[in-house]
Formats: structure tokens, C-alpha cells, sequence
């Protein structure tokens, strides 16, 4: 009877441990097929999320620090369709507050694919609005009121332009794409953006992976300085206003560093209305003339013949001319700007009345070679290498173009046939003001990444004349402006510069009409501290750049001097004496 | 002879139920400390998860926190605008400054201040530093960790 029990129990393990045998075998079985790597495949889609994690796009704050272009905050409203009770509702609370229509959210909500589970309804929704639908979702929630329920807000940032208008030609703007365009932001996109990482994001708290930091974009110092471009802006519209010009462009620069201390140009547009873009300009050109649009600048180009004829030994101040009112040059008659004779002349009177004969006539003494050796080096017809976006090139015909013609040599000369971009000029003239050295203009001072900061050097662009030449020729400037009482003066200050006035090429000629006027000018002689560039276009109150740009050149110098605290002269030389 | 042996290994061996009853407390002893094993990587799990989603949580909290920066950056650049000053200035009674009004002094030793470096505007980024092994780590893996490595990291 014992036996039999026991034999009866080993058959009944035996039996129990082929089942559960049996089971084991099977959920091996089952973890290795092929539908479990499936069904594997699928749970590890639910067990997280790959999510793109877009850096804040880097800041930028003029040379004092003041924010130029931020962030703010904005929202993409959407509606989770999985959760969505009532649409009808949600259609017309979202209508109300987003400013759309009853028909166009409800149809979001109800002719949505099958496939989507979030629908979104606006983008870049204000967090005022936001606010006032979260405040109001949570009123009908603690009231047991599913109406809107699925309502979700996704927050993002904009890029935000607290000053609006100011320095737009210089900054550029950002699209809801994220992408820069023109001038900084455009230029700097890649540092300013920063770069996005991609990132898997598991639900399980266990696996609390560590998320990689993703650092902002770069924020950059630029060498603006937002008071006085607020003050150059303000003075180029009244200019504009009270010469009745159609556009102008003014630029303010540190003539021993490149630093460009403002930059205004006409129009400019509020950066946060970018969609403006479309209505201000014509083409990209536009957006900032004095880096994008080539002109001919006349006679401010007379200071770089001047520069090479006294670099190159080919005069000297004292050399005498006799100005007879026209020269031939290539078989073409070149005449002075009132078709006058002006005598006999010293090379500063040939600078102070701007006499186109005198400037002709010291080109073909110094040679087509000697003479475009210098305006090569003088850098027309090549761009400056601003750091700013869509600079223009310019364009300087050189002897072998299918299109330069002996009397180019003679034109040239005197700032016609050459096409500089006002940023060009100055840059040309740079070496004038800063003893023989040509300095590269820059925007950006500094990067600030990482908690660091990092100040980007100043360059230079060569040294196309020597020192003394540059003392020498500086000096003849700043007296053709004393003795003709020039408006460009400014009481307490010595400064070099010169007017230019040039005649507006068509398809069919020179317009008989209008001028573009221009100046180019520095100050405190004996220590330049600031360059200034005019460029007034088709002024109508008076043709000539000496009744409008050079009075502009005096007003933009005075706030220059007040904005960066630099004395008179007599002041700053009982200074320098103690 | 064999009588005595017999009376001996009696007298020595334990009863069957002796035996059976060391058999269950020798399972129960297994079954016991494999049950506070599970307790105690139950506890760990759980404190993982808890501190996995503080974690989550806090991040969170960081990209609020920088999200109104920013918004608070641009906010006080706003009031602060050229615009705004300028307005705010004149309501005040001043008017712009005219080049004879000004006075300059010579201050011994005064240096003209290089742009303003902006550290203290620029957004101390956080440097998350990589979360010690224990809050990531599973008993299992730190049990395999040991045998793999014998304790030496």
C-alpha cells in the first residue's frame, strides 16, 4: 500500500515537472521567435522618445552691454485629438482667443487625419494669450468641465528685438524658421543658432540617462555703440528731411581699430515685423547700403589719388599746377566741376576747390600702373571684409578690361567710372587717418560662450602709404577745410575731410539732374579718434556734397565727440601737456 | 557484535523527523533571505525611480527657469530702450547735452573703460555634472559590475 502511494507520487512529480518543463520550454520558445523580436521593437517605442533639443539662440548686446536682439517666449497651441471631449467648445473658445474663425479650428479638429493624435492649431501664440487660456482650461477643470480638455501649449522661443528699429540694417532678422538674414544675424548664424542635439528620452525613471547639455548659441558683443547710433539714425532722417534727399547711409568708425561704431542707413524696419521686409526694399542691395550698394563716389576718391601722387613722389604739397579748366586724357576732355579754369594752384588748392583737371593731370603723371598699383592697395574693387552679410564688391576697371579706356585714367582720378560701396571708402581712407595703416572694419568685439569671453583682435588691410604721407596728407585736408570755412568744421575739433559730388550714371549717360553727395572726414586731427561717411542720395535742396553732406558731417561729429567723451582740442592738449 | 553496532548508529542518528524538520528550515532560510534580497532591490528600484523622476522634475524646473530669464532679459530691455530712456529723460525736465555745456577734468590715473565685459549678462549655464553610478545603477548591474571587475573600479 506504501509502494503504491509512492509510486503514484513520483509519477505525479514526474507529470508536473514535464508541465512545468513544458512551460519553461515554450517561454523560451516564445522570447526567441521572431513575432517577439516584433513585439520587442514595438515596446521599445513606447519606452521613450527621441527628442531634438534646439539651443536658445545666442544674444546680442552693443559694446556697453545694452541687448540689441533677445528671446522671448512664445507657444504653439495645440490639441491632443486622443483626449479632445468637446471640439465643438474648444473650437470656439480657440477661435475667441487666437483670433480665428469658429470653422477653421473645428475643421482642424474634425477633418485631422485618423493617423494624428495632436493637431496643432496656432503657432508663436503671445504667453498673454496663453495665460488667459490656462487660467481659464483650469476654471472649467476645477468645475468638473472636460470642455477643454486635449488643449496643450508647447513653449519655444522667438527671437525678440527690444530696440525695434534701431541698428536693423546692421543686426538683420531671424524667421520662424530659426534661419538669420543679413548683416549679424545672418553672418554670425551658425555661432548664434548653436547646434541642436538629438536625444532619446526614456519614460522609465529607472532609466534616468543622464540628457547631454545642450549649449545656447554663442552670444555676441558687437562694436555698436546704441547710443550714438540711436543719435546717427535720428540725425540721417532729419538729413534726409531737411535736404530732401531719397535715402542716405552714415557710418562712424574707430579709425585705429575698424571698429564700427554705428551704422544707419534709410529705411530701416522694425526687426519684429520682419514681414516688412517685403514692403521697404526692392532687393537685398537695399538693406544696408553702406556694406551691399556700390555708387560712384566722386570726389572723395580725390584723397586716395592724392595719397598715391604724394606717396609715390610725384608731388609734393607745393607742387604748382596751372589749372587752365580742362585736359586732355585719351583724346577726351576732362573739365572742372563748374567748367571754370582755376589758375595756378598748390596741391592743397587743387583739394580745396576739388578740381577735376588738377586730378587728371597728377593721375597721368604717376602712370596708369603706379596709379591703379594704389587704388589696388587702397582695396577697390574688392570687398572689405566686413563681418556683415551680402557685402557688395564694387568695381574699379583696371587697364586689359574689354571696357577701360585711356581716359579712365583721367575719370578715375577724380572718383569717376568707380564704384565703391560707402564702407569701401572708408576703409580706403582709414589708412589716410590712422598713419599709412588700412584697418579691416569689424562689427563683432567680442564672443561670449561657455561663461568665456572672447574679443576678437583687430586686423589690418596692408598700409598702401607710408606714415608720412598719411601725416602730410591728412594736414593738406584739414586746411583746404579751414580756408574755404568749409560746413564741415566743427568748432573746437581740427578735422581732415572731403566733400564729393557725383553726377548719377543711367543706361543712357550721366542724370544731368541729381547727385549722390557725399563726405568723408576725422577727427581730432592729431589724434584721430573717429571716421565719419555721408552719402546723401539725390538731395534736392542743393546738388553739392560741401551744402549737404559736409553740414551732416559737422552735426554727426559734435554727438560723436559728446557721446565718447573726447575733449577739444585745446582741452585734450592741456591734458596730454601735464 | 552486529547486534551492538546496530544499538550504536540507533543511539547516534537522529530521528527522520529531526531531519526532515533541519531540510524545511534550511529552505525556509533560502526562501528568507532571497525574499529580503527582493526587498532590498525592491527598496533600491523604488528609490531609483523616485530620485530618476525628481530628476526629470528638475529639469524641467531649469528650462522653466532659463525660459523666463530670457523673457525677463528682454522684458528689462525693453523698458530700458533707447526709445523709452529718451522719453523718460525729457518727461523728467533734461534735454540733450550741447558741446560748450560740457566740462572736462583730468582725473590722475583714470583709464578709459574698454567695452564693458558682459559675463554677468550672460546666463551662467548650468554644468550638469555626470549623476553618480548609484543613481543610475540596477543591483544587478552593480552585482555584475563586482564579479566583472572584483571591486575595483
Amino acid at each position: 500500500m506504501r509502494q503504491q502511494y509512492a509510486i503514484r507520487s513520483w509519477v505525479l512529480a514526474v507529470g508536473l515537472a514535464i508541465v512545468g518543463l513544458a512551460v519553461i520550454v515554450q517561454m523560451i520558445r516564445i522570447q526567441n521567435s521572431e513575432q517577439a523580436k516584433i513585439f520587442l521593437s514595438q515596446g521599445d517605442l513606447y519606452a521613450g522618445e527621441f527628442n531634438t533639443i534646439y539651443p536658445e539662440r545666442g544674444e546680442i548686446y552693443d559694446r556697453n552691454g545694452h541687448l540689441l536682439a533677445g528671446n522671448r517666449t512664445v507657444y504653439e497651441v495645440g490639441v491632443s485629438l486622443n483626449d479632445m471631449e468637446d471640439p465643438e467648445a474648444l473650437a470656439y473658445i480657440l477661435g475667441t482667443y487666437l483670433g480665428l474663425t469658429y470653422e477653421d479650428v473645428y475643421n482642424k479638429l474634425i477633418d485631422s487625419p485618423e493617423s494624428w493624435e495632436y493637431v496643432v492649431i496656432q503657432d508663436y501664440v503671445g504667453a498673454e494669450t496663453v495665460t488667459s487660456l490656462q487660467q481659464l482650461a483650469q476654471q472649467l477643470d476645477d468645475a468638473d468641465d472636460e470642455s477643454l480638455h486635449g488643449l496643450g501649449f508647447k513653449p519655444h522661443f522667438q527671437r525678440s528685438y527690444p530696440e525695434n528699429n534701431l541698428a536693423s540694417n546692421v543686426l538683420g532678422f531671424v524667421t520662424r524658421d530659426g534661419r538669420g538674414y543679413f548683416g549679424i544675424e545672418e553672418k554670425y548664424n551658425d555661432l548664434l543658432a548653436g547646434n541642436p542635439v538629438q536625444v532619446w528620452i526614456p519614460r522609465d525613471p529607472n532609466k534616468a540617462a543622464e540628457i547631454p547639455r545642450v549649449p545656447n548659441g554663442t552670444s555676441l558683443v558687437l562694436t555698436l555703440n546704441r547710443d550714438l547710433q540711436a543719435k546717427v539714425e535720428n540725425i540721417l532722417d532729419q538729413s534726409l528731411t531737411e535736404y530732401g534727399a531719397k535715402n542716405g547711409t552714415i557710418i562712424v568708425m574707430d579709425p585705429r581699430n575698424g571698429d564700427i561704431l554705428a551704422m544707419a542707413t534709410t529705411p530701416r524696419m522694425n526687426l519684429n515685423n520682419y514681414a516688412d521686409y517685403f514692403v521697404l526694399y526692392d532687393n537685398g542691395s537695399q538693406y544696408n547700403r553702406a556694406v551691399g550698394m556700390a555708387y560712384e563716389a566722386g570726389s572723395v576718391v580725390k584723397v586716395l589719388t592724392m595719397a598715391a601722387a604724394l606717396d609715390s613722389g610725384t608731388v609734393v604739397p607745393s607742387t604748382s599746377f596751372v589749372d587752365t579748366g580742362s585736359i586732355q586724357v585719351g583724346g577726351i576732355t576732362i573739365q572742372n566741376w563748374d567748367r571754370q579754369p582755376w589758375g595756378q594752384q598748390d596741391m592743397v588748392g587743387c583739394l580745396q576747390h576739388s578740381l577735376n583737371v588738377c586730378m587728371a593731370w597728377i593721375a597721368t603723371q604717376m602712370g596708369t600702373q603706379t596709379f591703379y598699383s594704389y587704388m589696388d592697395r587702397f582695396g577697390l574693387g574688392h570687398r572689405t571684409g566686413v563681418d556683415l552679410a551680402d557685402e557688395a564688391m564694387g568695381r574699379l576697371k583696371v587697364p586689359g578690361d574689354s571696357d577701360w579706356y585711356s581716359v579712365d585714367l583721367g575719370t578715375n582720378a577724380f572718383g569717376q567710372g568707380v564704384s565703391v560701396t560707402p564702407l569701401q571708402m572708408l576703409t580706403a581712407v582709414s589708412a589716410v587717418a590712422n598713419g599709412g595703416h588700412m584697418v579691416t572694419p569689424h562689427v563683432l568685439y567680442s564672443m561670449l560662450r561657455d561663461s568665456h569671453q572672447y574679443n576678437v583682435p583687430a586686423q589690418y588691410a596692408g598700409s598702401p602709404i607710408s606714415a608720412q604721407t598719411a601725416k602730410t596728407l591728412s594736414e593738406m585736408l584739414a586746411i583746404s577745410l579751414e580756408q574755404e570755412s568749409s560746413g564741415a568744421l566743427l568748432p573746437g575739433y581740427r578735422v581732415a575731410g572731403k566733400t564729393g559730388t557725383a553726377q548719377i550714371p543711367t543706361d543712357y549717360g550721366y542724370d544731368p539732374n541729381h547727385t549722390n553727395a557725399s563726405f568723408v572726414g576725422w577727427g581730432p586731427v592729431d589724434d584721430p579718434q573717429f571716421m565719419i561717411y555721408v552719402w546723401l542720395q539725390e538731395p534736392s535742396t542743393s546738388i553739392w556734397g560741401s551744402q549737404t553732406a559736409a553740414p551732416v558731417f559737422s552735426v554727426v561729429a559734435e554727438q560723436t565727440v559728446i557721446t565718447l567723451n573726447i575733449p577739444p582740442d585745446v582741452v585734450r592738449n592741456q591734458f596730454g601737456s601735464r | 557484535m552486529q547486534g551492538q553496532a546496530i544499538q550504536i548508529i540507533h543511539a547516534y542518528k537522529q530521528a527522520p523527523w529531526r531531519v526532515q524538520r533541519q531540510y524545511v528550515g534550511a529552505f525556509l532560510l533560502v526562501v528568507i533571505v532571497l525574499a529580503l534580497v527582493a526587498a532590498l532591490y525592491l527598496d533600491v528600484t523604488a528609490r531609483a525611480a523616485v530620485a530618476g523622476r525628481e530628476i526629470q522634475e528638475l529639469r524641467f524646473e531649469i528650462t522653466t527657469i532659463q525660459r523666463s530669464n530670457a523673457d525677463l532679459e528682454t522684458e528689462l530691455a525693453n523698458l530700458t530702450s533707447t526709445a523709452v530712456m529718451q522719453q523718460r529723460a525729457l518727461e523728467l525736465g533734461y534735454r540733450p547735452v550741447k558741446p560748450g555745456e560740457l566740462d572736462y577734468i583730468s582725473v590722475p590715473g583714470f583709464v578709459t573703460p574698454e567695452p564693458a565685459i558682459l559675463l554677468a549678462a550672460e546666463d551662467a549655464q548650468l554644468h550638469s555634472q555626470a549623476l553618480p553610478m548609484e543613481y543610475t545603477q540596477s543591483l544587478l548591474e552593480w552585482v555584475d559590475e563586482r564579479i566583472k571587475f572584483g571591486g575595483v573600479q
